[in-house]
């Protein structure tokens, strides 16, 4: 009996401390992760609970939601303005999930104010009035961009300050409009799918950047080497071409990225060899967990197994099973405006309690240097050279530097359907550091239809922002 | 010179005054609470008000019923009626139809009486050896019944059908004392390893059969309460820690070979990456605790709804959203109050049975805490138990409160034995 009560609080001692460290943990999590689990877009408490919910203001002070005496959430007087920022500021059903208005409920129904605030108010009866928030997004740009996509395609754009990382406009179409919907209409389903955050697309051409960057950081010499575009290339097990069947004979790097050879960078992908390419796209951001402050966007992904040499040529080429996001493209163009400097992208310029005091500013916040700064160099070089004499002339604006690089992407084994055109590119210009990255859905050729795109947005981006 | 007071008044005495504040301040829970609940509602909601009426008698009730019959230890009593009446709270608030409640009162009835029918049994049967092998026969006839009678419901199948979409019973909660008492009675004496085998061989074999019906929760629980009886009841280290082993190992192999326990492990790492589909429990339920906050939403300002199972198996998460980090976390304490009152029964116990038993109870009523709280809580991988008195279910509560009974009755032979002692010092005392 006496060896049974020792066993006995032995166990039941351990049992104990189980516990406590179960409370403690579970405390301690809720406490630190609470308000990040609360704030989840999956979170539908907020949806329908807009009475007290705070305002949204873009970078200028135009008011993008507020909440009218009697209840109700208004948003811009302006239906394409709201549609082309639906995605960007949400809605009340909750149905667009990126939404700041579903990301950011906790603070703009200020969910997680302090007891003190919830008690006052409990006892005075007054209704509690959530923060409000700036966001960094331009309303005029976001308008504009919105306007000038191509009418019946589906897309994405997306232009950030690659210095600091605020994201000026996000486009997304379908877009949808959020008084309609208040009012029972609903919208197509991608509708309210934020294309910039969670559209993950074949990035095609526009990958070449990375392939660039991985062959010259491993091999600097690389770019000394010449290389011979027959147009076509028939490799152990397959055959790359470039696009329109175009031969673009003996070549250097810069030249080929500029003339987006395919050819060339599926030998470059060869020689690297899979490792080593995936390092740089993992380097890049690609599989890697986007979970940011100011929202989460979908993980890119590169190829993790398969030493076929067919996925290793066509990823060198981004093709394969190579996806991105448009905003992962525009960040990936910004870190090579950036000195190979990757910032996190933010879209909170400002949280106002409703007393008026800020609880939280923008900081500029680095990812990651993800190349040398020699290597964002050498390729924005080329970029440049893409945009004067390559295939992203229809990039250029007069009396600015532009660097660009176009895409096409195939998204069939048969070419059956078009494919989807991409422009990413930035300007080269201290007082304007912004970034682009266009994709529009089956829109065919990056260079004719994705570029001009890219091109206006700048322009408007330095009009606007200035 | 005045004549001493008996002891057996003394000792009811101090109990009594003891758990008097306790009593009361349950009881003013249950009746403010239920209240709350019911004016919520335009008109009032009658059955909230029933409730706030029928709680608080009926933790008074038994507390002194079962208190003047056995001298059991109250406080255990009253904290198990505080228990199940958090659990009729947060289901009066948060159900969608007012039967669920309405259920969980009367099973909680038939609980209360299946504590009394506990108690009275260990208090009633002396020998226990010749029950042992019908018994372990019995339970292997029950767990195996699912298979007959039941059906897949929510990935397992550990349920039998009493009364077609009315009643359904789950053997594997009622084998779980009848577990207890077997290991207890099989392990009193200290025998020697190679007698325990059929004790342990009938574990495994129960082990064996929850696995195949994908129950994974009582087959954790059945499985650590065995090890951790067999341990105290036989000091032996080497072979406690081979089974431990073995259950590891057991552990990787059911990993490698059976998917829906890979499945639940990647849910358990990264819920996130699939909030809408497989990770959509624990998301909702990680979201709803996170709503909460230190305070809660308020009882009735909650949307726990939002949590699929927020009724049986994710109940922590809903009480975590209306009641707050604070309340939860308090509730726990709770927990580790009865378990350490129960600690104390059972090393009070006069007879090693009484004592494994009474442990075994309690180790299980801690293990299964843990595990769920650890799942809802996103601190281990989820496994379907029940929150001990609180989920809703007639199956988990009637046995949770039979084991209870079965508790309280070894409580009172313990106080009766203690009651012998004092008399007898004090007639040695007078007679000096």
């Amino acid at each position: 009996m006496k060896s049974l009560r020792g066993k006995m609080r032995l166990v039941g001692t351990l049992v104990v401390c189980l516990f406590l460290v179960l409370g403690v943990s579970y405390g301690f999590t809720v406490y630190s992760q609470g308000s990040v689990w609360a704030s989840n877009p999956y979170n539908t408490r907020a949806s329908g609970t807009t009475a007290h919910m705070g305002d949204i203001t873009d970078r200028d002070g135009i008011t993008l939601a507020t909440t009218l005496s009697d209840g109700t959430r208004q948003y811009l007087e302006n239906e394409q303005a709201r549609r082309a920022l639906s995605q960007t500021v949400g809605d009340q059903k909750g149905m667009s999930g990126t939404g700041v208005e579903n990301y950011y409920s906790a603070t703009l129904l200020d969910i997680s104010g302090s007891l003190l605030d919830k008690l006052r108010a409990a006892f005075s009866g007054t209704e509690r009035v959530g923060s409000s928030i700036q966001l960094t997004v331009d309303a005029q740009l976001t308008t504009y961009l919105s306007s000038i996509f191509p009418e019946g395609y589906e897309g994405a754009i997306c232009v950030i300050n690659y210095k600091t990382g605020e994201v000026l406009a996000m486009v997304s179409k379908p877009d949808y409009d959020p008084v309609a919907l208040l009012a029972g209409e609903e919208a197509q389903d991608t509708a309210y799918l934020n294309r910039c955050l969670q559209g993950l697309y074949t990035p095609g051409s526009t990958f070449k950047i990375v392939t660039l960057a991985s062959a010259i950081e491993n091999d600097p010499n690389v770019l000394n080497q010449k290389f011979t575009c027959s147009g076509s290339w028939n490799y152990e097990g397959g055959t790359i071409v470039c696009a329109g069947n175009a031969v673009h004979g003996t070549v250097d790097l810069k030249t080929a990225f500029a003339k987006s050879c395919n050819i060339t960078f599926g030998k470059l992908a060869y020689q690297l060899g899979m490792e080593r390419l995936r390092n740089t796209a993992e380097l890049f951001g690609l599989n890697e967990n986007f979970k940011f402050d100011d929202f989460m966007i979908y993980n890119s992904s590169f190829p993790k197994s398969g030493e076929n040499l067919s996925d290793l040529v066509w990823s060198g080429v981004g093709q394969s099973q190579v996806l991105v996001t448009p905003m992962h493209m525009a960040m990936i163009a910004g870190a090579v405006a950036n000195g190979g400097v990757m910032v996190e992208p933010k879209l909170v310029e400002r949280i106002q309690n409703p007393l008026g005091i800020t609880t939280h500013t923008r900081s500029v916040t680095t990812y990651r240097q993800v190349m040398s700064s020699s290597t964002a160099q050498t390729i924005a070089q080329a970029m440049y050279q893409a945009v004067t004499s390559g295939t992203a002339t229809r990039a250029a604006i007069s009396g600015h530097t532009v660097c660009g690089k176009t895409g096409s992407a195939e998204v069939s084994d048969d070419k059956s359907v078009p494919t989807h055109a991409w422009f990413v590119g930035f300007l080269a210009e201290e007082e304007h550091p912004y970034c682009v990255a266009v994709v529009v859905e089956h829109g065919g050729s990056g260079g004719l239809v994705a570029a001009p795109i890219g091109q206006k947005a700048l322009q408007k981006a330095i009009e606007v922002v200035g | 010179m005045t004549k001493p007071v008996s002891t057996d008044v003394m000792r009811k005495a101090l109990m009594r005054s003891n758990t008097r504040l306790l009593l009361s301040a349950v009881m003013l829970f249950q009746f403010t609470a239920m209240l709350l609940i019911s004016c919520q509602q335009d008109p009032l909601d009658l059955q909230a008000l029933i409730f706030a009426g029928a709680l608080p008698a009926a933790t008074w009730l038994t507390t002194m019923v079962m208190g003047r019959v056995w001298p059991v230890d109250r406080a255990i009593v009253i904290l198990a009626m505080l228990l199940c009446s958090v659990g009729i709270i947060t289901l009066s608030d948060i159900a969608k139809s007012p039967s669920t409640p309405l259920t969980q009162g009367i099973y909680a009835g038939a609980g209360i009486l299946a504590m009394f029918i506990g108690c009275a049994f260990i208090r009633s049967v002396r020998k226990w050896d010749k029950w042992v092998l019908p018994g372990m026969i019995l339970c292997l006839c029950a767990l195996l019944s699912p298979w007959v009678l039941g059906s897949w419901k929510d990935g397992a199948r550990n349920w039998i059908v009493l009364v077609e979409d009315k009643v359904t019973l789950q053997p594997s909660e009622f084998i779980k004392p009848a577990l207890i008492l077997i290991l207890a009675a099989g392990l009193a004496k200290k025998p020697r390893f190679l007698k325990c085998l059929p004790i342990l061989a009938f574990a495994a074999a129960c082990c064996g059969i929850l696995l195949s019906q994908h129950d994974l929760g009582a087959l954790l629980l059945y499985f650590l309460t065995t090890v951790l009886m067999y341990f105290v009841a036989t000091s032996n280290w080497l072979i406690t820690l081979s089974g431990l082993g073995l259950g590891g190992v057991a552990a990787v192999i059911a990993y490698k070979a059976f998917p829906y326990v890979q499945k639940r492990i990647a849910i358990w790492q990264n819920p996130w990456s699939d909030p809408l589909d497989s990770g959509h429990q624990i998301v909702q339920a990680l979201i709803a605790i996170g709503s909460g906050g230190l305070f809660g939403m308020g009882l009735g300002l909650g949307t726990p709804r939002n949590i699929p199972l927020y009724h049986s198996d994710f109940i922590f998460a809903a009480i975590a959203e209306e009641f707050g980090l604070v309340f939860s976390i308090c509730l726990l304490a709770i927990y580790v109050l009865i378990i350490m009152r129960g600690l104390v029964v059972a090393m009070n116990a006069r007879t090693s049975f009484h004592s494994l038993t009474a442990f075994g109870i309690v180790v299980m009523l801690g293990l299964q805490t843990m595990l769920i709280v650890g799942g809802n809580t996103k601190l281990i991988p989820l496994t379907g138990v029940t929150l001990p008195m609180i989920s809703s279910g007639g199956s988990s509560l009637v046995s949770t409160f039979l084991s209870f009974g079965i508790l309280l009755g070894i409580s009172s032979m313990n106080a009766e034995d203690e009651a012998r002692d004092i008399e007898k010092l004090s007639i040695r005392e007078e007679v000096f």
